[in-house]
């Protein structure tokens, strides 16, 4: 009986150990065991556990981030092609618009850190304040370097995760240099954990790696909606709120759909495009006059490989 | 050619400033003749001026070949001005420079009694029976008056000593008298130093050079405590820090540092150095190892002294203040920037980056008016807007398709345009107008694109550029 009992504690110790390694909520089996067992758990390590999420009210997005937008931490967002930039940049960016907000609400008024790699910003153009601002950033306290080497913005990034002044930092990679590889990712995911800073890591035209986020997100562009008029019809013909195209390429959660999103500005918010419109897109694949992608990746299909089959990707750099 | 500088066995055998080398290589056809670099011989001094900071912060370069050292009240760190003296010469004859060396009351004197005379040091008062030997060009007049004089009969120092001023001054001027009355310390002659004098500093001499970094930022730590308690009298801060590294050999490094804020506190001194002393790694060069390690404080600045509430929240701008300094001893000054709206109709004028200079408004600066700025404006913008071939309708419409990049855009919609003309205030007026289009392609990329130039009016085939991408 005695001995039943150990080998059991002993299970539930290692699964919830597992748990811990994969960075997830305690299962439901060891916190039934621990309900049932009192004696063998300390319980307010469970709540510890719990990472601190931001809910960014789209209930299919949230799903797949798990509550939310992470804290603290690294998350990566990459997009397949130069000329994308600008989707990525502006999912990026509203990213940043609710993290600092959400400091804001907080009563601090925190500093965004975008870090670029010189050769990114050439390509794919600078940040511009005045664009920033309207798109609903605190452009007065947007702080923005230009590293010249891939090696120098990974270390203006490590040193300003353990800073606890910004909102987010930002770090923008072109490619898939050598030198931001797992381990390189691994350092800077547990940096920011331990700062408790939240980490967007931009891949500008980059293919997917295998990396120590918690998410990476592919932006695609997607057409805008048109823009509403007070009466409640559209202005035919006009550019809207900007939309974004996502795919999941890796969070604990099955991406069952890809994720169709607005981001309002004004609202500061993101809203679901509408299912109708959604539909749309996904059936109207093939446009009429295709585009020659000019760094298509090779090998893959439109949409991101269902999760769970492959273990880890080989080096793309 | 002209022979424009001789050493001590050339001057032995009777060469002459101003003699053309063919003459004498005639006279010495052993003759080693080297071309002559003013501007390296100009480095040397301003070497050997930056060397001799070991005796005193306030040293001025004399020409081409001297160099002026204000002593005052520095000679008894240095055991008295005859220790002084000899120290110094015998430091530069042993770096192989052939040097000579006065001190005096006036800078004109030791000017005088070192080119011409042979004394070392002269007590207060004693100035005139040394002066009165020399000729009058050891008064640093110039040529004509010097030559002048010499053909009326004066050509010693004393003999105008004794010479009635008012006559002297009648026929050769006032700075005759000028230069008469400096080198005896009757007229003050302010000497102005190569580089301002640091309001706070702190050095250390070693016994035993220093090679290691690890040993320099230790020591750095030691120095900037001691820069520390009299910042803190002063009730400052330091800005602008200097560290200065002599060399046994001579060399002497300095290795500047900027804090973002008022700083008092060793440990981010040295911190600051750390960054630095990374950056600046391949140049810094330990040789032999560095004899005298110097802190200066350059640039200072009102530092309040501030008490933590009881609520214990940090002040954040101090790990932020951290940051930027970390970040800008690393990778320069201007390297972590700020983002700057500036009222201006042209986009790329309305928006920019400036490096961060306080860091304090970073955190606490409100925001701008809203209404400042249009509605449409692109998340990214080309620092150099890029040409593309556009197909569109003539005059004023939208492009239908454009190349860009060697790729081909169909427009799915397009907004505009948005005409912006040019500030003929700073640009001129000849400069063309720009109609902006907020476009969208058929995979719902947006860009923004404009054409440079009305049809007609300003020109006949207006070029397409790409200036932004939106969201």
């Amino acid at each position: 009986m005695a001995g039943n009992a150990v080998q059991r504690q002993t299970v539930h110790s290692l699964r919830e150990t597992i748990a811990r390694i994969e960075d997830r909520g305690v299962p439901r089996s060891v916190r039934s065991a621990k309900a049932a067992d009192p004696a063998g758990f300390r319980r307010g390590k469970e709540e510890a556990a719990c990472r601190k999420v931001l809910p960014l009210g789209v209930p299919q997005f949230d799903e797949v981030l798990q509550g939310g937008l992470p804290l603290e931490g690294m998350m990566e967002i990459r997009n397949a092609e130069t000329r994308d930039a600008g989707a990525a940049a502006g999912f990026v960016a509203a990213l940043a618009v609710l993290y600092q907000r959400q400091k804001k609400e907080n009563g601090r008024l925190a500093p965004v850190l975008w870090i670029s790699q010189t050769l990114a910003a050439c390509e794919a153009g600078q940040p511009y304040a005045p664009g920033l601002k309207t798109y609903g950033l605190d452009a007065e306290r947007f702080l923005f370097v230009s590293a010249r080497t891939v090696k120098d913005a990974l270390w203006i990034a490590e040193t300003a995760l353990s800073v606890p002044v910004f909102a987010v930092v930002v770090l923008e990679i072109r490619g898939n240099p050598a030198c931001l590889a797992l381990s390189e990712s691994r350092r800077l995911h547990v940096r920011a954990r331990a700062g408790g800073v939240p980490l967007l890591v931009l891949r500008q035209a980059g293919e997917e790696e295998a990396s120590s986020a918690f998410f990476r997100l592919q932006v695609k562009p997607a057409p805008a909606g048109e823009r509403p008029l007070p009466d409640g019809s559209v202005l035919c013909g006009s550019i809207g709120h900007p939309a974004f195209h996502l795919l999941v390429e890796k969070s604990r959660r099955q991406a069952s759909d890809d994720i169709f999103l607005e981001w309002n500005a004004h609202d500061r918010r993101f809203y679901s495009l509408d299912e109708r419109r959604s539909a749309a897109l996904q059936t109207n694949d093939e446009p009429t006059d295709p585009v020659d992608p000019l760094s298509a990746s090779a090998g893959r299909s439109r949409r991101a490989q269902p999760m769970g089959r492959l273990l880890a990707f080989a080096r793309a750099s | 050619m002209r022979l424009v500088a001789l050493d001590t066995f050339a001057e032995r055998i009777g060469l002459k400033r101003g003699q053309g080398a063919a003459e004498a290589r005639a006279m010495c056809p052993s003759l080693d003749v080297i071309a002559a670099d003013p501007a390296a011989d100009q480095a040397f001094l301003e070497a050997l001026a930056d060397w001799c900071d070991r005796y005193t912060p306030l040293v001025a370069l004399d020409g081409t070949d001297g160099l002026f050292l204000d002593i005052t009240g520095c000679a008894h760190l240095h055991g008295g001005e005859k220790a002084l003296i000899s120290d110094v010469l015998s430091r530069l004859f042993s770096l192989g420079v052939e040097a000579r060396a006065t001190v005096s009351s006036a800078a004109g004197l030791s000017w005088a009694v070192t080119r011409y005379g042979d004394a070392d040091v002269i007590a207060p008062g004693d100035g005139d029976p040394v002066l009165a030997p020399l000729p009058v060009a050891a008064l640093r007049l110039p040529a004509d008056t010097a030559a002048a004089l010499e053909r009326v009969g004066l050509k010693q120092i004393g003999d105008l000593l004794e010479a009635p001023r008012a006559p002297l001054a009648r026929r050769f001027g006032s700075s005759l008298l000028l230069r008469l009355d400096q080198a005896r310390g009757f007229e003050d002659e302010p000497l102005s130093p190569r580089l301002p004098v640091p309001s706070f500093s702190a050095e250390r001499r070693l016994a035993e050079p220093l090679q290691d970094e690890e040993y320099i930022l230790e020591l750095t730590r030691h120095l900037a405590r001691d820069v520390r308690s009299s910042l803190e009298r002063h009730g400052e801060g330091g800005r602008l820090f200097e560290l200065l590294l002599f060399r046994v050999d001579g060399r002497v490094f300095r290795v500047r540092a900027q804090a973002a804020v008022p700083l008092n506190d060793a440990v981010r001194i040295a911190a600051l150095f750390r960054e630095r002393l990374q950056a600046v790694h391949d140049d810094l060069d330990a040789g032999y190892g560095f004899e005298i390690v110097r802190l200066s404080v350059l640039r200072s600045e009102r530092l309040d002294p501030a008490q933590q509430d009881f609520s214990g929240a940090p002040d954040e701008s101090q790990p932020l203040a951290a940051f930027v300094d970390k970040v800008s001893a690393r990778f320069g000054p201007g390297c972590l920037m700020q983002a700057t709206l500036a009222e201006s109709h042209l986009p790329e004028r309305a928006g920019g980056f400036a490096a961060v200079t306080d860091v304090a408004a970073v955190l606490r600066m409100p925001a701008l008016e809203e209404k400042a700025f249009p509605e449409n404006r692109p998340l990214r913008i080309f620092a150099h807007p890029e040409p593309v071939e556009a197909t569109a309708e003539v005059p004023e419409g939208a492009p239908r398709s454009f190349n860009w990049r060697k790729t081909r855009y169909r427009v799915a919609r397009a907004e505009g345009p948005e005409r912006i003309a040019a500030e003929w205030w700073i640009d001129g007026e000849s400069h063309p107008t720009r109609d902006y289009f907020r476009i969208e392609d058929q995979e719902g990329r947006r860009f923004w694109l404009f054409r440079e130039g009305l049809y007609g009016r300003e020109t006949a085939s207006p070029r397409w550029f790409m200036h932004g991408v939106f969201a």
